[in-house]
């Protein structure tokens, strides 16, 4: 029953989570999508724990956190996946077009730099990044946070071109 | 209500705390590969400790504290997965340590030449489509590119799930 508890709030969390994108959206709210998704999880987990609590005599926390804990984290890889992937994008603008055919030189020399501009503009809007005339430079806060990321990826590793390698 | 985890799930939550433990210390041994096979080979010892731990735990085993447990470990994998492709393949993140590693203001050109270290965005292009080629999700044929029906079908998916999660 606990289990079952988890996946009601599975629901309310399912529920919630793109109404308040569209609400965010409507009304411009100044919260991201990640906050938007962070609040809907921790209220319909308190929703329901509370529902556990007040319907099951012998309600075990971790069966039902760890059903809740699985889909809204399916939810939240499958929302980031659909969110800003560029190779999603590609593919979505290519089936929107007609006959569902482009030269690969198009993609290269128009879509991907549209893209690439619209990250810039991104990492404008959240301060990270200010145009100077014709160029653009890292302020503070985007240096203190290209510091973090470089660190982080030297401790796990990681190489610095953000390209996928297919020797893998 | 009772709040403490059975013992595979307890099992389960401390593997799932060593889960990027264990990619820190795999990022130290060359032989693990990059950056995806290592995440997948964290991915299979954290299941095979989680399995002997299962068998070699005291006591009897409760089906739901097993399921519970493995429910944990994906929430776990999941969650560290994505923090780690942001690392990893972030497009945007990748674009601000590249400004920042070129220590000066940047054209927009510039920035897409220090972003592909030397190449350009059309470099960039071609990995993330050869992503969607090697998925089979598109096919190339004289300089044209078309969509699979495997790749029509998750074009449309992609399209349900934006649609669902209040993406638009």
């Amino acid at each position: 029953m606990s289990f079952a508890v988890g996946l009601v709030a599975v629901v309310v969390f399912a529920l919630l989570a793109p109404a308040l994108q569209l609400m965010a959206r409507a009304r411009a709210w100044a919260l991201g999508p990640v906050i938007l998704l962070a609040i809907a999880a921790v209220v319909s987990h308190g929703l329901g724990v509370m529902l556990g609590i007040f319907a099951i005599p012998q309600f075990q926390y971790w069966n039902a956190a760890s059903i809740f804990g699985f889909f809204v984290m399916t939810y939240v890889f499958a929302f980031g996946a659909v969110y800003k992937s560029v190779s999603l994008d590609i593919l979505r603008g290519l089936v929107d077009r007609p006959g569902r055919r482009a030269a690969v030189s198009d993609i290269a020399e128009r879509q991907v730099p549209d893209l690439f501009r619209g990250r810039i503009g991104n990492l404008v809007d959240g301060g990270l990044v200010e145009p100077v005339d014709s160029h653009f430079r890292a302020t503070a806060a985007g240096r203190n946070m290209a510091g973090r990321i470089g660190r982080l990826r030297r401790a796990f590793g990681i190489g610095d071109t953000g390209l996928y390698d297919f020797s893998d | 209500m009772n709040m403490l985890p059975g013992p595979a799930q307890a099992a389960a939550i401390g593997l799932s705390i060593a889960f990027p433990l264990l990619l820190l210390c795999y990022a130290r041994i060359a032989a693990t590969g990059g950056s995806g096979r290592r995440f997948r080979l964290a991915c299979v010892s954290v299941v095979i400790f989680y399995a002997i731990a299962c068998v070699a735990l005291p006591g009897q085993r409760d089906v739901g504290d097993v399921i519970g447990g493995l429910l944990l470990l994906g929430t776990a994998m999941m969650f560290c997965y994505i923090l780690f492709s942001l690392l990893a393949w972030g497009f945007t993140l990748t674009l601000l340590t590249a400004l920042v590693q070129a220590g000066r203001p940047l054209t927009l050109e510039h920035w897409a030449e220090a972003y592909m270290q030397g190449g350009d965005l059309g470099t960039f292009a071609h990995n993330r489509l050869k992503l969607l080629v090697g998925s089979g999700l598109v096919v190339t044929a004289d300089g044209r590119l078309a969509p699979t029906a495997k790749g029509v079908a998750v074009a449309h998916l992609v399209k349900l799930v934006r649609l669902s999660t209040g993406l638009g």
